[in-house]
């Protein structure tokens, strides 16, 4: 018997990521032949369905893109943090803190001109999810409080906070007493670029690209990837761990808030109990499917996007929504979780131990 | 199995291991190792850092597979294919760093991995406290791990293996974590486990202890047996010295060709707690001074690691004053401490020194990103070049330097970690036991670079545990123990026992908590 085991690879395999992409995505719609066959399904129409309805043409583009927006900004607040090794689950919260305080913004800012009232918004937007963020934030920091806990809960405040405001004070009086926060003022809504595309999107790019090159390449990111590694070499080192932590965690809730700010304004167009759609949620799948890299984001919540929008269409065809789950549970881990195996050589024991003859030559 | 006739009636060896080779790369391990065993006694195995016991010991455990060799147990051949296959043939390691999880109890730590499908805790705890009593171990079964002393945690482990019912119990370096009245306590489980048939291989450095505790000596040195199943009662402590180290017992004393000048760390009435409230070490005064090594010697566990760290500004101090180079450091920075000229060689390198999921490249601009940079941006280039004159000026064994650190080899890590500290030419060195686990070539490369650096004028202190390197390389050997300083010795006249009863004085008054 062999004995099968990860190990590190010295060099990461060169075109590797695209070779386990592809590897990876071909063993999951196999399975996923199998699971559709055996629920009475024919692959290739549920295939063709999903496909045409995510990345078969520029409508079908615009709506995944439109997905994948909030799923980049959330994924990249959970891998900022986590690239210090810190935890936060609490961006389906600050999604929604981000989402009142922009819509808090169109409701004293409505005679406001566009540009303003727009930048207004999500300028409180981040704010309000930088200050949801703000107490797990400095209890991690000065007392070390699990912030996996602390943000967590805060996600129900959030929620009970927002189904309060729209079903109270910031009712809709011509909403047919359905729980929604009046429509935003026609200028406060972003442009759209194309179909359901909207400038969020080029929001989102930038700030991914931002804090991916902030965290690659400059001395803040050095420090915030060395104390992700271990906290030890960053105090044998002298980086302040207490204020690296703070400012993380912080930086992250603003990037969920903003999030929330960019959805409303460019997709939901009002306050709703749902705003963050559990796009909170998941972007900690998203973030760690990345590798809790920022770089990584992008590209995984282009594709997570795709899957449950293609995901989604099919249930027109009768497949039923846990089935769809399931598929697109088996398309997201098998494209993206066989990426491990560029980084990874499968090693059996025998090459681990290696015999006379070959250390000899 | 039929034995052929042989002019000994004695039962076949409890282990026979013939002709075990084991290369790694770089490395001859174990050249044509020889072992054998007597049932139901205690077998001591000998060896200087490097000789190849663990090796061979984790060829008997299953861990590694031998190049080529005979392994026999009870006059039976085995070729174990991993640790289970050598645990069922009734062969059990306990090893250095203990397997056992804090929150389970010492019953549920015992038959973890091998309990009864069904487990009723009251007759699992009611079984391993028979097993206990019979073998002398002390132990209450019911209590949760977190709250034993380590040499109750090693009670643990031996009871693991002997729950498993293991014939061969190999302890590697057992007596490293106990005080010296638990040694006692452990040789006298160990005789009673010996009495039951058991075999038991006893790997130590500690002459002392292997005279006081075991039956029979098998000494190895640079992968052979020098000599296989002395009789220790008829074999003088000198001789298994002898057989350790070589030929020649005196052991090449480096002489400092630096002048000694003015000491550049005077640490005043030095005292810091540990990590469990308790005083690690308390008035600590000494002083090194430019020029000289400073050698701290002790066993592990006596307030070295705290000393080394509170020098280092990762552990804070309770009272005293730290002076280096004149200018009063007790309250600065890591960081500032490092820039004033201060290098740190922590004991756990890649978790302390090196940040182990990072590049190579990454971890060897630790102590310069900050210089190397233009705003916010590290330059990217400068860092590659600054890595590659390290890789190079301490040859770091390196195939890419964009690759992961923890791909690297214990000896490659350490260089790198070593020329990382010493290339901002630091006037005072720390380093924490920097030799320990590295293959022949790597401690003398180590051991060079230290040397090297006091020459060229620098203080430095060096913690081992290793009392001959200590030996060879210091010019003043100071003896830690329970936290105190137990003396200070002349390298060059002092003898390996002197020595020896300074690291364990007082050791009675401490051993009952």
């Amino acid at each position: 018997m062999r004995r099968i085991r990860l190990r590190l690879r010295e060099h990461p395999l060169p075109g590797g990521q695209p070779v386990a992409f592809g590897i990876g995505l071909a063993i999951a719609l196999f399975v996923g032949t199998l699971l559709l066959l055996g629920a009475g399904h024919d692959p290739l129409k549920i295939y063709s369905r999903m496909f045409d309805a995510s990345l078969g043409g520029p409508d079908a583009w615009s709506i995944t893109l439109n997905r994948a927006i909030p799923l980049g900004l959330a994924g990249l607040a959970v891998a900022v943090a986590g690239s210090m090794g810190l935890w936060n689950i609490g961006a389906e919260g600050q999604i929604i803190a981000g989402a009142i305080a922009a819509s808090w913004v169109a409701r004293i800012g409505g005679s406001w001109p566009g540009l303003l009232l727009i930048l207004m918004m999500l300028v409180a937007a981040v704010a309000g999810g930088a200050l949801l963020a703000l107490g797990p934030a400095m209890a991690r920091a000065k007392l070390g409080v699990n912030e996996i806990i602390t943000t967590l809960m805060l996600n129900e405040v959030a929620l009970r906070l927002v189904q309060w405001l729209i079903h109270g004070p910031w009712k809709d009086p011509d909403s047919f007493n359905f729980p929604l926060a009046p429509m935003l003022p026609d200028q406060a809504r972003l442009p759209t670029l194309f179909g359901r595309a909207h400038f969020g999107l080029l929001i989102a790019a930038a700030v991914i690209i931002v804090i991916s090159v902030a965290v690659r390449y400059t001395a803040w990111g050095y420090e915030l990837r060395i104390a992700g590694s271990s906290e030890a070499t960053a105090r044998y080192s002298g980086i302040s761990l207490p204020k690296k932590v703070l400012a993380v965690l912080v930086l992250s809730g603003a990037i969920a808030g903003l999030a929330g700010g960019v959805e409303l304004t460019g997709t939901t167009d009002r306050l709703t109990e749902s705003i963050s759609n559990g796009f909170g949620f998941a972007g900690i799948i998203v973030a760690a499917l990345a590798l809790m890299r920022p770089s990584g984001v992008a590209a995984v919540a282009i594709l997570f996007g795709a899957v449950q929008i293609g995901g989604q269409s099919i249930q027109t065809l009768g497949v039923s929504s846990s089935v769809s789950t399931i598929l697109q549970a088996f398309i997201l881990f098998g494209a993206i979780g066989a990426g491990v195996f560029s980084r990874y050589a499968i090693a059996l024991e025998k090459d681990a131990l290696r015999t006379t003859e070959e250390v000899q030559s | 199995m039929t034995q052929p006739s042989s002019l000994e009636k004695k039962e076949p060896l409890s282990v026979e291991l013939t002709e075990v080779w084991k290369r790694f790369p770089g490395v001859v391990a174990n050249a044509g190792v020889e072992l054998s065993i007597q049932r139901g006694s205690i077998h001591a195995l000998l060896g200087e850092n490097g000789a190849g016991k663990s090796t061979l010991m984790n060829i008997l455990a299953g861990v590694y597979r031998p190049d080529s060799g005979q392994l026999k147990l009870h006059g039976r051949s085995h070729q174990f294919r991993n640790p289970s296959d050598a645990l069922s043939a009734g062969v059990g390691m306990v090893h250095q760093e203990f397997r056992l999880i804090p929150s389970f109890s010492v019953a549920e730590n015992v038959v973890l991995g091998s309990a009864p499908s069904l487990i009723k805790t009251g007759q699992v705890e009611q079984r391993v406290a028979e097993m206990a009593a019979k073998f002398g171990l002390q132990i209450d079964p019911s209590q949760p791990l977190w709250q034993l002393s380590m040499g109750e945690r090693q009670k643990v482990e031996i009871l693991k293996v002997l729950w498993r019912d293991a014939q061969v119990l190999i302890l590697d370096e057992p007596t490293t974590v106990l005080t010296p009245s638990e040694v006692d306590d452990l040789g006298e489980i160990l005789r009673r486990m010996a009495d039951d048939g058991r075999s038991i291989i006893f790997i130590s450095h500690k002459l002392h202890e292997i005279a006081g505790i075991c039956d029979h000596a098998t000494v190895l040195r640079q992968g052979k047996t020098v000599a296989n199943s002395l009789p220790v009662a008829d074999t003088s402590q000198d001789e298994l010295a002898r057989l350790m180290v070589g030929a020649s017992p005196t052991i090449s004393t480096q002489q400092s060709a630096a002048v000694i000048g003015k000491p550049l760390l005077e640490l005043k009435n030095l005292s810091a707690q540990g990590d469990r409230g308790m005083n690690a070490f308390s008035g600590i005064n000494f002083d090194i001074k430019s020029g000289e090594i400073v050698g701290i010697a002790g066993v592990a566990g006596n307030g070295q690691r705290e000393l080394a760290d509170v020098i280092a500004g990762l552990r804070p101090s309770i009272s005293g004053e730290i002076i280096m180079d004149g200018a009063d450091i007790t309250t600065k920075s890591p960081n500032h401490r490092f820039q004033s000229g201060l290098a740190y060689i922590p004991e756990d390198r890649l978790g302390v020194g090196l940040a182990p999921r990072l590049s190579i490249t990454d971890n060897a601009i630790l102590r310069v990103y900050r210089h190397q940079r233009k705003g916010p941006f590290i330059l990217g280039q400068k860092a590659l070049s600054y890595c590659a004159d390290i890789i190079e000026r301490f040859g770091v064994k390196a195939t890419d330097v964009n690759g992961p650190i923890a791909a690297l080899s214990g000896g490659n890590l350490q260089r790198l970690l070593v020329g990382r500290e010493l290339d901002g030419k630091p006037s005072v060195v720390i380093a924490s036991q920097p030799t320990r686990g590295l293959d022949v070539q790597g401690v003398k490369a180590i051991q060079e670079l230290l040397i090297n650096q006091r020459d060229s004028g620098a203080a430095v202190m060096m913690i081992s545990e290793d009392l001959d390197e200590l030996l060879a390389i210091s010019d003043r050997l100071l003896v830690m123990e329970g936290g105190v300083l137990r003396g200070e010795f002349d390298p060059r006249s002092a003898s390996r026992q002197e020595v020896g009863m300074a690291m364990l004085s007082d050791a009675q008054v401490r051993a009952t908590p």
